[in-house]
């Protein structure tokens, strides 16, 4: 990319990681500037409201702020392991909305799904291009498997089930979920080996 | 049923890399993975498409909705858990005002003045009271920064699910050590009192003993007048929790206690 090279190089992912786990906050507002699009979506597609999905967003910075110290670069990319998080995240506070719309029968409404009068959003250019491209590559690929073996996946990692969950709640049995699973993020992996985000190291 | 002595160390690492193996298998699977070099490099990889899972959201979740000043509020709660985490390195950059409101403020200030007519003594003016907006600043940061963390913490305490459990030691004074326990976020709040400080190089370490063995989690200081406060503390999740405990390490942590026990409680799992 003619682009990138005229810029100057960015400090590689895993170093931002070590300079957070040394104390250096800013460490984390790049990171939030590359990946916080990224978080933000998966934390949208599970909790599915703006405000939770900004808290969850908070959340996981936070945590990725204490967590930095172990964070092992071998192990995959910062992205990866930052997803996890607000993956994570996201589902706790499902969890435990379930919980308490349990309890007060009449949930809250909640805020309206209008766009919110926002300011302008400015991340590095380069990478919002990249995360519109991976993004068009992850419908694609996700095109590509059987509708059953795309509903457990997300099943799996949007609602966190288990395989066993995923298979009560189908009402398949379990072994043809499992191999669903399996197919399907073998498939996933094929089509998307080019675009994984950037390496931890 | 099929059981997971059947499934092969390649079928668990997908299911394992998008969180779809329960915990118990869980962790199984982790004990194999750590010998096993080929398997880690599937994760690795199964991890990576996981990641980018997050990204087939709804367009509604597209870059262009994030709101602005989210990374702001990042930064900020970055900012107040590195204050309550390091309560000596804390007082040294807490102070530093960093409201973009503020600097609006006094740039309109530097205007209005501009305009006026005696242009030399309203900078020599300007000057005095920009100082003492600077200072009143930084104490207002400090105080909205305390009140908002006491509130915070407050706030987590009074979720529903949150347990508390006492650690205790004798000793004269008594410490003691309160740790709440929010079971759905899997969080804790610890709060300290009358303990006593750390010799130079050395710091409180707590542990989750889990199945029997004990679990490293963060170290902390107390401050000088013995009062110490975590938050956001992840729970080891899986496993049975039988207690909690509190031992004197190096600064750093250790994977494993080097001291004897100094304060201790049980958690009953209710």
């Amino acid at each position: 990319m003619p682009d990138a090279a005229s810029r100057p190089s960015p400090a590689a992912d895993g170093d931002l990681v070590a300079r957070a786990a040394q104390g250096e906050e800013r460490a984390i507002g790049t990171l939030y500037d590359r990946y916080g699009t990224v978080l933000y979506a998966v934390a949208y597609r599970i909790v599915g409201q703006r405000a939770d999905a900004e808290e969850v967003v908070l959340e996981a910075f936070a945590q990725a702020w204490r967590d930095a110290p172990r964070f092992e670069a071998g192990r995959g990319s910062v992205a990866g392991w930052l997803t996890m998080i607000a993956r994570s995240r996201a589902l706790d506070l499902v969890r435990a909305r379930g919980r308490r719309d349990r309890i007060t029968a009449s949930a809250a409404a909640d805020r309206p799904e209008t766009p919110p009068a926002m300011g302008e959003f400015r991340p590095d250019p380069g990478d919002a291009l990249d995360h519109d491209e991976r993004r068009r590559q992850v419908r694609q690929a996700l095109e590509t498997l059987s509708p059953p073996q795309r509903q457990a996946i997300e099943l799996a990692y949007f609602e966190g089930l288990s395989q066993s969950e995923i298979a009560e709640r189908l009402e398949e049995p379990l072994g043809t979920v499992k191999t669903r699973v399996r197919l399907g993020m073998q498939k996933l992996r094929e089509c998307l080996r080019p675009f994984y985000f950037e390496r931890g190291t | 049923m099929t059981g997971p002595a059947q499934d092969s160390p390649q079928d668990l690492a997908a299911a394992y890399a998008l969180g779809a193996l329960p915990a118990d298998e869980a962790r199984r699977f982790e004990a194999f993975l750590a010998s096993s070099p080929e398997a880690q490099r599937e994760v690795q990889e199964y991890r990576e498409v996981a990641a980018l899972l997050a990204l087939a959201g709804p367009e509604s979740a597209a870059p262009s909705s994030l709101p602005a000043d989210l990374r702001d509020r990042v930064l900020a709660r970055v900012a107040a858990q590195k204050a309550r985490t390091l309560p000596a390195a804390a007082r040294a950059t807490a102070g530093r005002p960093s409201s973009a409101v503020w600097v609006a403020l006094a740039a309109s200030l530097l205007l209005a003045v501009g305009l006026g007519a005696g242009l030399v003594s309203a900078r020599g003016k300007l000057a005095a009271v920009e100082t003492e907006l600077t200072a009143r600043n930084s104490a207002l940061a400090q105080a909205t920064q305390k009140l908002s963390e006491r509130e915070a913490t407050l706030h987590s305490i009074l979720e529903p699910g949150v347990q508390m459990f006492q650690l205790t030691s004798s000793g004269d004074p008594e410490p003691g050590i309160q740790l709440f326990w929010n079971r759905q976020r899997h969080e804790a709040i610890v709060h300290g009192f009358r303990l006593k400080p750390v010799p130079a190089g050395k710091a409180y370490q707590l542990w989750f003993i889990k199945d029997g063995a004990p679990v490293p989690s963060i170290t902390f200081k107390p401050e000088a007048d013995g009062d110490a406060q975590v938050q956001g503390i992840p729970v080891p999740e899986g496993g049975s929790l039988s207690a909690a405990a509190i031992t004197v390490e190096p600064e750093g942590g250790s994977a494993q206690p080097t001291s004897p026990i100094l304060m201790v409680g049980t958690l009953k799992q209710s």
